[in-house]
């Protein structure tokens, strides 16, 4: 999930969220995974879709409908923008659909309120990336599959790379030099872009900090001054103190590929989307000039994973039919076609085998990286906590904060706001 | 002197002209760059005169969306919006600018006091009246919570205190009935409020973006601005022709309305001195 999608106030979301547990039983821990019925899928299932999602799925869900005849698949497309908060009303008005799609980073809440169906037996969990499940599990029950995933890689520029003499980092140490070299022998501007804060720049520090061996809580606590958290925060900001990364937001002024593109930054971290964006911007040619490669080795070489799961509501009015849709589009070669047809990514491990990702060397690289990535915890209050991981970021980066009194500052004002445990 | 008047027009002019151009500036480079290709539009330094024209985002805006139904179901709302507050808000205004009833004051300031609470607030609590009504993705639910605003009665009773209280009454000596003297009499004096309400409240419906999202929950009820996000913003990446080409489309309608109005506009704002 990332910084486009625009949250609502954290008023409203809390008033969404009180509503939304009242009269219902609350969630979380007790619920008990219900049996889906054998045999076709029959009646009408409604999906909400974010998007392009939202735009090519009604089309995409033909197959289904041919193979469960007595199925009706009806997709509502929904505007990212506002998404987040057409569903938390949704769920307050119980006005939900019978399955929609969800950011992964939004699961914590939603199941919190009740509204999510168990993900039921037999779906199996070893099938997915071990790093999507992770983002449907609320308190030990999964509510929902990864319907697909993103992750976070190095583009780097490998004209100027050549040019500085240095291949792709592997190690914090090499990353380091890399950028440095990047600078004074390739001739670019900023050896490195890391997000020197604002929204979404958890996403582009929290890898750092998971390779260190840091982690975002412990139970029900959060371990956010921990030494290794501390000396991620370091390392991040060393970026910013020997001038290797540019002090201002370039993704924020639209700057970031075009920076990328005329040389004067030499390297990024960003998600597959930007393999298109950089085709487009770059013009022809571009592509023979980059390539990604896998976070560098600390303790480990750990990213971020996003994307996007499948839930399915409680008051759904077709549960059945809305969990064999689901398992349905978690299908190997429904995921691969999926995958040509929007180019998300696949969450099932199975589907990468195929040629049409396992042959293209850039997404090879995403694949691999796939299997050591991590999202937050699953916690109702965790848009609150990254708001604040964003501006301790900032501090950092943009101020000459102090890792450790950052670190417990960190600590400090998530313990506040709490797990929501 | 009239050299010293001739410069100081120039001044004047030098002065408004730059005035108009930052406010003009960014709306006309937006037209401009919604007829440029995306790698134009994020080019640094920004052009202002296309290099290479294109209508392409228009078209693809076109063939994407259903472009004729989210305009239909807009103009639906806001034309039955702005109907619902010119004659609601008229008529409890002209109650509590010229009738003498007990609570009048009261109510009044009950009136005042929800134009002070933040739409936020009301908001959740307001879908799920709406959604126990039965009126979700229906028209009803789109128009109904809109019908009256607290604005809307607050200018036309500011403005209807102006009227000479002995216009009203030679119409009741000669007769006349309240609603009569409300509509032959008082009305056809308001036409300036009324026009400065059409165009707010036309506005602010047009324009409305979050209560059309949630509570429209299939494709053929969205109104435009909702319809226009749908394509545009994705969840990592800005499709900036389409956001602008959509800006404009949605623009167009509200600055024919306000062409067509703005004399009576102006003079509204004048004489109300509100807003």
């Amino acid at each position: 999930m990332t910084r486009h999608r625009r949250l609502g106030t954290a008023a409203m979301l809390a008033a969404v969220l009180v509503l939304g547990a009242c009269g219902r039983d609350s969630g979380g821990g007790g619920d008990a995974a219900q049996p889906v019925a054998e045999g076709k899928a029959t009646g009408e299932i409604t999906v909400w879709a974010m998007g392009t999602e939202g735009e090519k799925l009604g089309a995409f869900a033909q197959e289904f409908m041919a193979e469960n005849p007595d199925a009706k698949v009806n997709v509502t497309a929904v505007p990212w923008d506002a998404a987040h908060q057409k569903i938390a009303s949704a769920i307050a008005g119980r006005q939900t659909p019978d399955v929609s799609m969800l950011g992964s980073t939004w699961m914590g809440e939603f199941a919190k309120t009740g509204a999510l169906d168990p993900t039921p037996e037999g779906v199996d969990r070893g099938a997915f990336f071990p790093g999507a499940w992770d983002t449907t599990v609320v308190d030990g029950t999964s509510y929902g599959v990864p319907w697909y995933v993103e992750t976070r890689l190095i583009y780097y520029r490998k004209d100027l790379a050549a040019k500085a003499g240095v291949s792709a980092p592997t190690t914090w140490d090499e990353l380091k030099s890399f950028a440095t070299a990047m600078r004074d022998k390739g001739g670019a501007k900023w050896g490195m872009n890391l997000q020197p804060g604002g929204t979404g720049s958890w996403q582009s520090f929290m890898p750092f900090a998971w390779s260190n061996g840091a982690d975002l809580t412990e139970g029900d606590a959060f371990t956010l001054d921990s030494p290794q958290m501390t000396e991620a925060l370091a390392y991040y900001q060393s970026f910013f103190t020997e001038k290797l990364s540019p002090p201002t937001d370039l993704s924020l002024q639209g700057a970031l590929e075009q920076s990328f593109v005329n040389g004067s930054l030499a390297a990024f971290i960003s998600g597959p989307w930007h393999v298109s964006l950089l085709n487009e911007q770059g013009g022809a040619g571009f592509a023979d000039k980059f390539a990604v490669a896998a976070m560098p080795r600390k303790q480990s070489a750990t990213s971020f994973v996003g994307g996007s799961d499948l839930a399915v509501f409680k008051d759904a009015g077709n549960r059945d039919g809305a969990w064999k849709f689901v398992s349905w589009l978690s299908r190997p070669e429904v995921q691969i076609k999926w995958y040509q047809t929007v180019s998300d990514l696949p969450a099932v491990q199975g589907a990468w085998s195929d040629p049409a990702l396992s042959g293209d060397p850039i997404l090879a690289t995403f694949g691999e990286q796939l299997k050591d990535a991590k999202s937050p915890p699953a916690i109702p209050t965790w848009e609150q906590v990254a708001a604040v991981i964003d501006g301790e970021v900032e501090k950092v980066a943009k101020s000459n904060a102090d890792p450790a009194a950052t670190a417990r500052t960190m600590q400090q004002r998530a313990s506040g706001i709490g797990t929501g445990a | 002197m009239r050299r010293r008047d001739l410069l100081a027009r120039g001044a004047l002019y030098t002065v408004l002209g730059l005035g108009l151009l930052v406010v003009v500036g960014p709306f006309l480079w937006a037209v401009l760059s919604s007829m440029k290709p995306e790698a134009e539009i994020r080019r640094i330094p920004a052009t202002w005169w296309p290099e290479v024209f294109t209508l392409g985002n228009y078209r693809e805006l076109l063939s994407r969306l259903d472009f004729p139904q989210a305009f239909a179901n807009s103009a639906i709302v806001a034309v039955l919006t702005t109907l619902g507050n010119l004659a609601f808000c008229s008529l409890l205004g002209y109650a509590l600018a010229k009738l003498r009833f007990p609570g009048k004051r009261a109510l009044f300031l009950v009136v005042l006091g929800t134009l002070m609470v933040p739409s936020m607030v009301t908001f959740v609590p307001q879908f799920v009246m709406v959604s126990n009504l039965g009126l979700v993705n229906s028209y009803g639910g789109l128009i109904l919570p809109f019908l009256a605003t607290p604005f809307g009665v607050f200018l036309m009773r500011q403005y209807l205190l102006s009227i000479p209280d002995e216009l009203i009454e030679a119409a009741r000596v000669d007769g006349a009935g309240e609603l009569r003297i409300f509509a032959r009499v008082v009305m056809p004096l308001c036409g300036p409020a009324l026009a400065t309400l059409t165009i707010l409240t036309f506005l602010a419906s047009w324009n409305n973006f979050l209560w059309p999202l949630v509570v429209a929950t299939t494709e053929d009820r969205y109104t435009l601005p909702v319809a226009l996000a749908l394509y545009s913003v994705g969840q990592n990446r800005i499709d900036y022709g389409l956001v602008l080409a959509g800006a404009v489309a949605v623009l167009l309608p509200v600055v024919i309305v306000f062409v067509l109005l703005q004399r009576h506009f102006l003079r509204g704002i004048a004489t109300t001195g509100l807003k």
